[in-house]
């Protein structure tokens, strides 16, 4: 145990600091403003902070540890060139306030990352500004919103959301002020048209949706949803968040949608970070684009004395949109992520397609894999498919509902046995719809010998006793944490001697 | 891999994507690239930008370029840390929940607040969030129902984002008025006694630290909260909001462990009291133990989350920045409280020594020289700060922020800062440009 507070060295010696400019004594704050105890931080020196941070991270888990098929976050490899270009000073000490004539090389990149977003999404105009997928939907929604005001068509008060979409879906609506209309999805997680036929009408304003669906099936009647809800006025709303299964191959625009998100961290390989940073910019079609968060770039040929300054012929400025609902970060959005998200890009360039390809086979051969490998050992009737589908997209789910029934083992046990046997655990529960969901994304930056061992392992995992699955994992840095626990006797900073 | 599956052409796992959807040919853009190719572009694209540690740069206004020690960047690449997702599975995620709860306490130690969460996206998001935070809290008693006070000097893009995540959930943000010497007018205040917030920043935006915050709470009472905004490291000089009664502290914590990056990925701030704490956005550790009852670390108080409550959720926020939060609590940690004391130290005595320099050039007007400042101030030009910045720019100076950009009758002031990066000689070449261009430009202001 490395406890960060025990650690109380020389005072000021962690790392030497030059003299300052005046001496301390030309500083005359008045008491009011004067601060009277430091904070109780720990006294640590570097090796002592080294030390520290590498214990922790030997005691996380990230996709550089093992195979990461945590579904619905595409949890592919994290090239590491991304990071010495995000460390280049032309992006690391850029300051967003530099005039334009400074940033011409930023400028040029994000304006080909709006570019790619766009024809990759079948989108007429992209913002890179919105930093998470989840701010990216509330961006978009609220852009609907203001286009509905301009159009006088303030009875638009509705948000339907199927009942399987992620959380922020309804959580980002919500917040722009909208009422939620849930409507049932069916039981392989597909639009119900008639439910959506229900309760679409002049009070819609979007429908949010995502296509593969949270089960990773590909929505077969999504044009039929997107003209129910045209059919009412309504605006469509793609979530990015399972863009990797359809690059090249369709695209929200080809749907019917209107705006979309993407999670450049998950399709375009931002390192995920432990909880982010990540980068959700928006596209939408033409009559929303004026709406979007400023400044957007822009490109055309230099005036004057600029064509000194140009990279590529081109003059790269920043544009404020007309009707513009204003900032949603104070800057110009997650620029370090951006940065890294077009060099994954570039690694594909035109064959973008490539990668959804190998995304969508590495799921359905893992999927294949594992009832193959359950099958073998015995075990297959422990397990069934979330939803009965000749293909999936890039994830897939299985059902613990049969171990439930015979052994009392859950989709939780399952996950905890997976840690023991070295894996990242897929994601549990999620979506609602699948009784003892597991979520299955292998991304496709993983080769058939991880698939296939991780096939193996996982049928291993269902001939353990149930006994023994309850009590997993053992192997990790600590056993099952006690949720409860910490919830009713809540400790969220170090408890000092005095408190 | 196909045909193991019993399958002879990729096309077959698109088969249930209908014709009408289908793309044809190929995406239009340029052909895939090598790393090498992809790092020589970069290289080119990115070199061409003017990073500011090629030049002297007096820029701030709100992001700021400190030191940040090497062990972060080695450390924070460290693959289990860069590489991990959100910590869902907390037997295999123990380093990053320490470390974000280590993170917690020393947030709040930094501001005086008991509770901190793990980060929220930037300064201005945490700011918004801080208003709907405090209408959730307070709405019930106040007298001014879905109303909160904002400082009018708020710089115009935060309040925009404040604008955008509080009219969903029609709030009414009304702004508080200023003396002309920069510092809040008290008196204004007692407008706002019954709205559910008050939101205020120290050092505000034009870097005046103003000493009157600390009588807000007593005229506010109980039922306001007071949130305040800070610059992190002034806190090493400066008084925690939290020990003058600020219920919610927010802040861009970029100064503490992060480079500038062209604005992004940095992380916000967000602290408060108990009072708030089931009510507050984003993700917070708690610690807890294992069944052997050994100290484990897990998400706790989940049930605010989107993931949970869905549409009746807190916030919408998933995704943070609990990485850049973590160089942040690795430099707060090698710094120590004497460490970001003596940094404190060298931002302010080169804003001291920037001020006393300036006050003697002829034709420049500090227009709050009698203020107390952390970092930066305002310098008010004897013409345009447009062609001022220019002038500066053309002899590799970044002079500073110009203040038309927030203010446009005020043409004629930047916002000059002064940081631990900005040593006696660089402030020495900032004066003597700006006295030579000022002498150039004829007749007093």
């Amino acid at each position: 145990m490395s406890n960060l507070f025990e650690h109380n060295g020389a005072k000021g010696q962690g790392y030497s600091q030059p003299a300052p400019v005046l001496p301390e004594s030309s500083i005359s704050l008045p008491a009011s403003l004067t601060r009277k105890a430091l904070p109780r931080w720990p006294r640590l020196s570097e090796p002592e902070m080294v030390r520290h941070y590498t214990w922790l991270s030997k005691r996380n888990f990230g996709i550089d540890t093992g195979f990461y098929p945590l579904g619905s976050c595409t949890m592919k490899h994290n090239p590491r060139v991304n990071e010495v270009i995000a460390q280049i000073p032309g992006i690391a000490d850029i300051h967003p306030h530099q005039p334009e004539h400074h940033i011409q090389g930023l400028l040029a990149i994000f304006h080909e990352m709006q570019y790619m977003l766009e024809v990759c999404s079948g989108m007429d105009q992209v913002t890179l500004q919105p930093v998470a997928g989840a701010q990216g939907e509330f961006t978009a929604v609220r852009c609907v919103q203001e286009y509905f005001r301009q159009r006088g068509e303030t009875q638009r008060t509705k948000v339907i959301v199927p009942d399987s979409a992620h959380g922020t879906n309804p959580a980002s609506a919500a917040m722009c002020g909208f009422e939620i209309v849930e409507i049932p999805s069916r039981t392989d997680g597909r639009i119900d048209l008639d439910a959506l036929r229900a309760v679409a009408d002049e009070t819609t304003a979007v429908m949010m949706i995502t296509n593969p669906n949270t089960l990773g099936l590909f929505e077969p009647d999504i044009v039929e949803a997107s003209a129910i809800i045209h059919g009412v006025g309504g605006q469509m709303y793609y979530d990015g968040a399972n863009f990797n299964a359809i690059l090249g191959i369709t695209s929200p625009g080809l749907m019917g949608f209107d705006a979309v998100h993407f999670n450049l961290h998950k399709t375009f390989s931002q390192p995920h970070g432990g909880g982010g940073p990540g980068s959700g910019p928006i596209g939408v079609r033409s009559h929303l684009a004026e709406f979007l968060p400023g400044p957007l770039v822009k490109k055309r040929p230099p005036i004057g004395n600029e064509s000194q300054m140009v990279i590529d012929d081109m003059w790269y400025g920043w544009y404020q949109p007309t009707h513009s609902i204003g900032k949603v970060q104070q800057w110009h959005g997650n620029a370090g992520a951006i940065i890294r998200c077009w060099a994954y890009y570039r690694r594909y360039g035109s064959g973008l397609r490539t990668m959804s390809e190998h995304a969508v086979l590495n799921a359905n051969y893992l999927r294949h894999a594992i009832h193959k490998a359950t099958k073998a050992a015995g075990v297959d009737s422990m397990v069934r498919d979330g939803a009965e589908a000749k293909v999936t997209k890039h994830e897939f789910t299985l059902s613990l509902a049969p171990a439930k029934e015979m052994y009392g083992i859950s989709a939780m046990d399952v996950a905890k046995g997976l840690l023991d046997m070295g894996y990242m655990a897929p994601t549990v529960y999620f979506p609602l719809v699948v009784p003892e969901c597991m979520m299955i994304e292998p991304t496709e930056t993983e080769s058939k010998e991880t698939l296939d061992e991780f096939a193996t392992h996982f049928a291993e995992v269902l001939q353990i006793d149930a006994e023994t699955l309850h009590a997993a994992p053992t192997t990790t840095p600590v056993r099952r944490v006690d949720e409860v626990y910490a919830a009713r006797n809540l400790c969220l900073r170090h408890p000092y001697d005095d408190e | 891999m196909l045909s193991a599956m019993g399958m002879s052409s990729i096309e077959e796992l698109f088969a249930d994507i209908p014709a009408e959807v289908r793309m044809t040919g190929a995406l239009p853009l340029p052909p895939p690239q090598s790393e090498e190719e992809i790092l020589a572009d970069a290289r080119r694209l990115l070199g061409s930008n003017v990073a500011l540690g090629e030049r002297v740069s007096f820029l701030g206004a709100g992001l700021y370029r400190n030191y940040v020690p090497a062990s972060v960047f080695q450390l924070v690449n460290r693959g289990e840390f860069l590489t991990a997702y959100t910590p869902y599975q907390p037997e295999v995620s123990q380093g990053m929940l320490q470390a974000m709860w280590e993170f917690q306490t020393l947030i709040s130690e930094l501001v005086g607040l008991p509770v901190a969460n793990l980060s929220l996206y930037d300064g201005s998001t945490a700011a918004a969030e801080a208003l709907t935070c405090c209408v959730r809290v307070h709405n019930r008693k106040a007298t001014q129902k879905d109303t909160v006070y904002v400082s009018e000097l708020t710089p115009p893009d935060r309040l925009s984002v404040m604008y955008n995540y509080c009219q969903g959930a029609d709030i009414t943000i009304k702004l508080l008025r200023h003396h002309s010497d920069g510092t809040l007018d008290l008196d204004a205040v007692s407008e706002a006694v019954g709205s559910c917030g008050v939101y205020v920043e120290q050092p505000n935006p034009l870097g005046i630290l103003d000493g009157g915050l600390s009588q807000l709470k007593a005229i506010l009472g109980k039922t306001t909260a007071l949130i305040v905004a800070v610059q992190p490291v002034s806190l090493g000089l400066v008084e925690a909001p939290g020990h003058y009664g600020a219920d919610i502290v927010v802040g861009e914590g970029q100064p503490l462990g992060s480079p500038i990056t062209g604005g992004g990925p940095i992380y916000g701030i967000f602290a408060c009291s108990k009072d708030y704490l089931r009510l507050m956005p984003g993700r917070i550790v708690g610690r807890s133990i294992d069944v052997d009852g050994k100290v484990a670390y897990c998400l706790t108080l989940s049930t605010r989350e989107q993931h949970i409550r869905r549409h009746r959720a807190t916030s919408n926020i998933c995704t943070n920045e609990t990485l850049i939060a973590l160089m942040g609590a690795m430099h707060m940690a090698l710094l120590g409280p004497e460490g970001l004391h003596a940094l404190a130290v060298r931002n302010m005595t080169a804003c001291i020594l920037a001020k006393q320099k300036l006050s003697q050039v002829e034709n420049i007007n500090l227009p709050h020289s009698n203020s107390h400042h952390f970092n930066e101030f305002v310098i008010e030009l004897p013409g345009s700060s447009k062609d001022c910045l220019a002038h500066l720019d053309a002899v590799g100076i970044v002079g500073g922020f110009d203040l038309s950009a927030w203010y446009p009758e005020r043409k004629n002031w930047i916002l000059a800062t002064f940081t631990d990066q900005n040593n006696a000689n660089q402030i020495e070449l900032l004066v003597s440009h700006l006295a030579l261009w000022a002498s150039s430009q004829g007749v007093n202001a």
